[in-house]
């Protein structure tokens, strides 16, 4: 059962996103926002399949996405939610 | 589809921004809200006594509109909003405290809310942090 990992916290002030990706399946997806989205800098460290960033966090922070990511507005964020069996907010 | 959603972030927070969004899209996608649930420090997107600059957007008072406008079931968690000093005139009433800031439609309640809106809910979406 596939989960979205929805993660809204800097990568450069804790280790959420590191933890988030030990317990990534290949299945699941990943979804980027608030200052989570300057993980994107650094294409290296984000090699996931399933990577998705909140549209309005990417242009207000003008974060150049080196990742290959998908861009997603509230309408596709929302129906990221109903692709995924379940929703795990990294809070 | 049937969503609850979980607002832990006061409304200060872009987090609780983020819900708002995200329970606006909801809707407008054709979907349904079951329960809207503040919990934690998400009960200070409640509260009415919230000022915002006049250049920043007021997310509590978008919160009240959109709630009221959709008529929303939007509950409050009792617990974490009298230590937190949100509360409705009954409360403030029965503890005597000099005023009440919870308006209508926000409901005061139990954690139990949030275990029924996820049971009743295809999808629980939090929002909380930052």
């Amino acid at each position: 059962m596939a989960t979205l990992h929805v993660l809204s916290h800097s990568p450069f002030t804790d280790g959420r996103l590191a933890s988030c990706l030990r317990v990534l399946g290949p299945e699941d997806g990943l979804l980027l926002c608030g200052d989570a989205v300057y993980a994107l800098a650094d294409a290296s460290a984000l090699r996931h399949p399933r990577l998705y960033a909140l549209e309005e966090d990417v242009q207000a922070r003008a974060v150049v996405a080196k990742a290959a990511v998908e861009v997603v507005d509230y309408p596709a964020f929302v129906a990221l939610t109903l692709t995924y069996a379940k929703v795990n907010s990294w809070l | 589809m049937k969503f609850a959603i979980a607002v832990f972030a006061p409304a200060h927070a872009p987090a609780s921004r983020r819900a708002l969004r995200f329970a606006q899209a909801v809707l407008a996608e054709g979907h349904e809200i079951v329960r809207l649930f503040f919990y934690q420090d998400g009960v200070h997107s409640a509260s009415a006594n919230v000022v915002f600059p006049q250049d920043e957007s007021d997310i509590a008072a978008q919160w009240h509109t959109f709630i009221q406008q959709a008529q929303l079931d939007a509950v409050v968690c009792i617990a974490a909003a009298l230590r937190r000093g949100v509360l409705d005139e009954q409360e403030a009433g029965r503890y005597g405290r000099p005023a009440a800031n919870l308006p209508e439609p926000w409901v005061l309640s139990g954690l139990g809310q949030l275990h029924e809106a996820a049971q009743a809910a295809d999808r629980l979406v939090s929002f909380g942090g930052v």
